[in-house]
């Protein structure tokens, strides 16, 4: 019995060899290029590893393209009106554009002789096909769209329920121009088909993207033959893949692994300012905020430019307010944001009634204190904004403003936002299509999560969106950089730094303030 | 024992009936409007209340809860697990996917802790209070104590960027597979061995163990014959939890490494409100989870002959 025993024991321990077996054999059929380390080969072919940090999850109009997608479609698509890399309005597949009635029809003139990755001939039919009902974008963003009628091959005629500056709308990568081809007859997507310098080749979920160069592309000839996306969720983990040079180029760099990398050598960090600006929004439907001078107050107690050097480790600019990036079109250059100014904070705060008559240092008002909420999204942007809210914080606190922080996850902010149940929420910069200050559309009282409601906002903001001539729009857009910055329907904290890093044989890179974008025009593998 | 097992698997489908109702339940209660959150996954911040309500009514999600869950529980019979609301990627495709690699991370993991904690929670035992014992019991206090993200961007940058053996991240190779099994084999083994340690411990103060001494059988058939078989009961119980918790729980290892595990697709799904998804996920998760713990409970059979599973013996 022993003995049978003894062989049962046996047995068990075959078991967890046999396991081991099988974990090892199901590895080794992966396929061998894939993941192994090529920092050695890949120097001397033209080929570029990018590491970015989500897997492309749609590629068809019919969805917005989330996360670092984008970054992938901009190799693949193309949109009729593009921006250079410091957002100057430049043409696409589009040659010219013209409006003969101040900004309701626009009138594309197509370039000629382009066609797409299959070869379909692109058209003024594949631009109807990519503005259909169908397209997401026409049901969001491009509403006022009434018609996209073809008038002739090369000339298509955008009709709009109001006038609006349409060629920078049409510049956002999130909806290009895609060939009839991409669906079958049903109507179903089959694969992505651009006008691109790169064309598709494969992907593999949650690993990797490939593209190859597009041989009859129209514009300037890649010096890629090959773009891999390689996706790595974990920032550190893609810095650490770029210094052991299994990619070449990772995007979203954590900010605190930047300045280790400016010094290292071997490493490029290319930095610009985006389109992008971090801002606090009030709920200014219900008390305190509603108060003009309570959040006036809080405008004069975060000092954003010690937020920028110390918590974002001198990454972006500090906005003091100002509502958008001095990269923006009509940015006022002559405007002057605020600077932290304590006293001024607790001036406004016992003007308006608030005093501390407890000693217990939160100022109150009719008996109640001054504590709000501060809702902090659960996101991508976590990193950055979990150690700004701190911050946040702790400055209000300064000026008797008692903040409680509230990390919740997308759906949990959204549903307190509908309830109207918060006080301030932490947000990054949207509603920017380029150079456009869209953004304002923010605070209009239409807006969806807007929470403010001021009839000379609106006007101004209506206004400006349905102006084509340019001096006026201009003027328009200073009283609202003025209106924000005044009236502070939100405080503006920090714009948005852009960080991509390359091994130094990556050459030819040229950053772009447009976000997300990545321009591999011109970039090739230097050989040692 | 074949009864035993025919039964077994038919609770499963029980087990599954069960935890996918109480998934349900849970998202379904999580705040936040999921007709929303899916329609802002689609069209971005601009949104209209009609486009809310489309989504809603396309989704399905308007019809009573209950209901919901039925007409998924009927379409999973056929086999039917549904598309992504976010990707529209086929369900079974995508976790079919994950699926090897979730498995093979898990199995080699806890084949290695099981070959660092098994010899040495034994030894430790075997000597107690020396040098050795201590040492073993601060290493396993430290393998605890230690979060799983830390040691993996630790073993990334010691074996991947100091030592350039490894690659850091990634999904194919056996290459790929050391270090996330390094990660999550040696935090598991340290407290793996300590409940090795302590049962051994128990078991060689048993009178079995003294009654073998006193019949003069030589230490080693004691030790392996005698009380590691009977010490090792507890540890494969837990193991086989161990080995459940890995194929679902695994989520911040499969992001470190990049590795297309069940654990990550749970989790981003869920942020998404993606309710099939989420379904899909928990489901297989259950099965394996099951399957686990019913080929713990058939090993216990074969390793004490006292646990039989058949009544009519």
């Amino acid at each position: 019995m022993g003995c049978n025993m003894h062989k049962k024991f046996k047995y068990i321990l075959m078991f967890f060899l046999l396991l081991a077996v099988i974990s090892a054999s199901a590895c080794i059929d992966g396929d061998e290029d894939g993941t192994a380390k090529g920092a050695d080969s890949e120097v001397s072919s033209p080929e570029l590893s990018v590491g970015i940090s989500t897997d492309v999850n749609n590629w068809y109009l019919d969805k917005f393209p989330d996360g670092d997608g984008r970054f992938v479609w901009s190799q693949i698509y193309e949109t009729l009106v593009r921006l250079d890399p410091d957002l100057n309005i430049v043409p696409g597949l589009a040659e010219s554009w013209e409006t003969p009635d101040d900004g309701k029809t626009w009138i594309f003139r197509l370039r000629e002789g382009i066609t797409f990755h299959d070869g379909t001939p692109f058209d003024a039919d594949a631009v109807v096909f990519s503005y259909t009902e169908q397209a997401y974008v026409t049901q969001a963003v491009l509403r006022p769209i009434k018609s996209v009628e073809t008038v002739d091959s090369r000339t298509v005629k955008f009709v709009l329920a109001k006038p609006m500056p349409l060629p920078f709308y049409l510049t956002h990568v999130a909806w290009p121009i895609m060939s009839p081809s991409c669906v079958d007859a049903e109507g179903n997507f089959v694969s992505p088909v651009g006008t691109g310098p790169f064309k598709f080749e494969s992907r593999t979920r949650d690993q990797e993207i490939v593209l190859s160069k597009n041989e009859k592309y129209w514009g300037t000839e890649p010096e890629l033959e090959k773009v891999t996306f390689k996706v790595i969720p974990e920032a550190s983990t893609r810095v650490m893949a770029l210094e052991t040079g299994e990619v070449d180029m990772i995007l979203k760099v954590p900010e605190y692994d930047v300045s280790r990398l400016e010094t290292k050598e071997g490493i490029e960090v290319y930095r610009k300012l985006t389109t992008f600006t971090d801002f606090l929004q009030f709920n200014c439907e219900k008390v305190p905020f509603s108060e003009k001078a309570v959040r006036q107050s809080v405008a004069c107690a975060i000092d954003t430019e010690l937020i920028t050097s110390e918590v974002l480790k001198g990454i972006g600019q500090a906005a003091k307010g100002r509502a958008y990036s001095p990269v923006m079109m009509y940015s006022n250059p002559e405007l002057e944001p605020r600077s932290r100014d304590l006293e001024k904070a607790k001036t406004l705060l016992s003007d308006a009634g608030w005093k501390d008559s407890d000693g217990d240092r939160i100022v109150e008002k009719d008996g109640k204190p001054l504590k709000v909420t501060l809702l902090v999204s659960k996101g991508v942007w976590a990193s950055r904004h979990s150690p700004m809210a701190q911050a946040i914080q702790a400055e209000l606190a300064e000026a008797g403003i008692a903040t409680e922080i509230e990390f919740l996850e997308g759906g949990a902010i959204t549903q307190l936002e509908n309830a109207g149940d918060f006080d301030m929420i932490l947000r990054t910069g949207y509603f920017v299509w380029g150079p456009y200050p869209k953004h304002f559309f923010v605070h209009h009282s239409m807006a969806p999560y807007s929470h403010y409601s001021n009839a000379t906002y609106d006007e101004l903001v209506n206004a400006a969106d349905m102006t084509a001539d340019e001096d006026k729009q201009r003027e328009l857009y200073y009283a609202l950089q003025d209106f924000v910055l005044e009236e502070v329907p939100a405080f503006y904290l920090v714009h948005e730094e852009k960080i991509v890093a390359a091994n130094s044989y990556v050459k030819g890179y040229t950053i772009s303030s447009e976000d997300p974008w990545l321009n591999l025009e011109g970039v090739y593998i230097e050989e040692e | 024992m074949w009864n035993y097992i025919a039964k077994r698997l038919l609770l499963i489908f029980v087990v599954i009936f069960g935890v996918t109702l109480v998934t349900f339940s849970a998202m379904y209660l999580a705040p936040g409007d999921p007709a929303e959150v899916i329609a802002l996954a689609r069209y971005g911040q601009d949104l209209s209340a009609e486009q809310i309500e489309a989504v809603r009514a396309a989704e399905g999600l308007d019809s009573p809860v209950h209901i919901q869950y039925l007409t998924w529980f009927e379409h999973v019979l056929r086999l039917d697990f549904g598309k992504s609301v976010i990707s529209s990627d086929d369900i079974l495709e995508e976790i079919l996917f994950r699926l090897p690699a979730t498995a093979e991370l898990a199995l080699a993991s806890l084949f290695l802790s099981l070959i660092i904690a098994i010899p040495a929670g034994v030894l430790s035992a075997l000597k107690q209070n020396s040098l050795l014992d201590n040492a073993c019991v601060f290493t396993s206090l430290l393998g605890v104590s230690i979060p799983n993200f830390w040691l993996g961007l630790f073993l990334i940058w010691l074996f991947a960027l100091k030592l350039p053996l490894l690659p850091s991240y990634g999904y194919g190779n056996l290459e790929n597979l050391v270090l996330p099994t390094l990660t999550l084999g040696t935090s598991m083994a340290a407290v793996t061995t300590r409940l090795t340690r302590s049962s051994m411990l128990e078991v060689l103060k048993q009178e079995y163990i003294v009654a073998a001494r006193a019949r003069g059988l030589d230490e080693r058939s004691i030790l392996f014959r005698h009380a590691l078989k009977n010490a090792l009961l507890p540890v494969l119980t837990f193991a086989g939890m161990q080995l459940g918790y890995l194929l679902g729980g695994a989520v911040i290892v499969e992001t470190i490494f990049s590795w297309p595990g069940l654990g990550k697709l749970l989790v981003d799904s869920i942020f998404a409100r993606d309710f099939a998804l989420v379904q899909g996920c928990v489901l297989f998760i259950a099965i394996l989870f099951s399957l686990s713990s019913l080929a713990v409970d058939i090993l216990y059979a074969v390793l004490d002959p006292r646990i039989r599973y058949d009544r009519h013996d």
